[in-house]
């Protein structure tokens, strides 16, 4: 009885340790442990003089960036900022930190997106556009799309190739993103008679912004890259050990519960053996 | 059948020996055998590396960057030059040879340390026998500083932000491959139970880590 009591207990601390080596690891995506997004500014209004752009968190008046004389046509690079809510305001370059903004939007960053806080349009109808940036690619793919800033000329025409990225785009206006084969290409950006000719690289895995900007003699492109990633990603997981450190587990258990059933076999028929031979004696 | 007393006697006494015997095997058997795995962290401990640091990328100007040639990590006394990986044809992440487990690789279908994007490198937590390069990595933490040489002689430091463990069935190939907007390293070694069934670890532990700036 203690036997079967005592083994059943043993196979339940099997069944359980079993249960235990099977729970999952907990993982998180990166960016929700770390709880970060990120964020850039960019002055693309042709006819507004630089500005001074300052980053707020919600809740605090102390600015935790700050750009001095962002001129036309500049892209910050990407900041990592904390999920949340943040506020942008611009400045005319040099006024106080303390002086009332020109311009100014509030912001929410999530976790994993990245954010461009743009000021877009004339100067007379200036803004302040949040735009999502799509920080995802097709496997073997690229992705672009055209920031429209050029004033000069109020509708373009932009093509990679022979692909067309934005047909009559007009001034402070955003393409789609459109997923392209990776590759070295002509961008072309034509409009009435003025037409612009530049050369891209687009890698697998990157995401890139082609913004039209008035040039000193016409249209100028620039090609930012936003982001870059494995542009054909490994399957799977990776197999990076070979167990020699491994924790030895434990071995199988049937051996030992063999020998306790034998054991307890063999005791029980010596047991018997005993009873009937004593029952035998107090017979005679 | 008094002849019989002392043979059954012994059957009862032989048979209780052996189900004691078969109980203290039993329970001995049941612990595993702590890992190998030195668990004091910062012993070893490497001084950072010199050599000039560059500015981080500005997405206006990708400027190409050279290609990465050693892996520093002074906490846990990493220091390793960098192979140069690929896949396999089935697909998946090559990982240093055996014989090489001694090393980390960058995997060359991501972008170069200190361009921006995800840069890829992996490396062995072991070998058959003992602990490989990166036997170590599960002690990192937040703030911890990686250091990437390149060809150039230039230096790239990075800062660990995060380090997780994920079972490989449910890997997230998206989070560790796929495009961020700034330059960030992950260093990719086993970690989790190891099946012995199969001969691999259950899980992959990625550190994240981004350009200080």
């Amino acid at each position: 009885m203690n036997i079967w009591k005592a083994s059943r207990k043993l196979l339940m601390l099997l069944a359980m340790s079993a249960l235990m080596l099977g729970i999952p690891a907990t993982a998180f995506a990166s960016s929700a442990t770390t709880g970060t997004g990120w964020i850039r500014l960019a002055h693309l209004s042709p006819n507004t003089p630089a500005v001074d752009v300052y980053l707020y968190s919600f809740d605090n008046s102390t600015a935790m960036i700050v750009l001095h004389h962002v001129a036309y046509g500049t892209v910050s690079p990407y900041e990592s900022v904390q999920a949340g809510d943040y506020s942008v305001a611009m400045r005319a370059a040099g006024a106080s930190a303390t002086s009332q903004p020109v311009l100014s939007t509030s912001v929410t960053v999530a976790a994993g997106h990245a954010y461009t806080v743009a000021g877009m349009g004339p100067e007379s109808g200036l803004r302040l556009a949040v735009l999502d940036d799509d920080l995802t690619t097709p496997s073997g793919q690229a992705l672009v799309r055209v920031i429209q800033a050029s004033l000069k000329q109020q509708v373009v025409n932009v093509k990679l190739g022979s692909t067309s990225l934005a047909s009559s785009l007009k001034f402070a206006s955003v393409s789609a993103y459109q997923a392209v084969t990776p590759g070295t290409e002509s961008v072309s950006v034509s409009a009435g008679g003025t037409d612009a000719n530049s050369s891209v690289t687009l890698a697998a895995g990157t995401v890139h912004t082609l913004v039209v900007l008035d040039g000193a003699n016409g249209l100028e492109i620039v090609n930012l890259e936003d982001a870059s990633g494995s542009g054909q990603p490994p399957l799977g997981g990776v197999g990076t050990g070979f167990g020699g450190t491994a924790p030895h587990g434990p071995g199988s258990a049937v051996p030992w519960l063999v020998a306790i059933g034998a054991g307890g076999l063999l005791a029980l028929t010596g047991g018997l053996r005993l009873r009937r031979n004593r029952q035998l004696h107090a017979g005679v | 059948m008094p002849t019989r007393r002392p043979a059954a006697a012994l059957a009862l006494a032989a048979g209780l020996l052996v189900i004691a015997g078969g109980a203290t095997g039993l329970l001995l058997t049941r612990h595993s055998t702590p890992a190998m795995r030195p668990l004091a962290a910062g012993v070893g401990a490497l001084p950072a590396p010199t050599a000039p640091i560059v500015a981080p990328p500005q997405s206006t100007s990708p400027k190409p960057v050279a290609a990465p040639v050693s892996l520093t990590i002074p906490l846990i006394g990493v220091q390793t030059k960098l192979l140069t990986l690929g896949l396999t044809s089935t697909g998946t992440l090559q990982v240093p040879l055996l014989s090489q487990a001694g090393v980390a690789g960058w995997y060359k279908g991501s972008p170069r340390p200190g361009s921006i994007g995800s840069a890829i490198i992996v490396g062995h937590v072991d070998t058959t026998s003992g602990p490989a390069v990166f036997d170590r990595l599960d002690q990192l933490t937040r703030g911890n500083k990686i250091y990437v040489k390149r060809a150039d002689g230039t230096l790239v430091e990075f800062r660990v932000t995060s380090v997780q463990t994920y079972l490989k069935d449910h890997f997230p190939t998206e989070d560790v491959y796929g495009p961020v907007p700034d330059p960030e390293l992950r260093l990719i070694t086993c970690g989790g139970a190891w099946d012995y069934a199969t001969h691999h670890y259950l899980s992959n532990t990625v550190v994240y880590a981004t350009e200080v700036s």
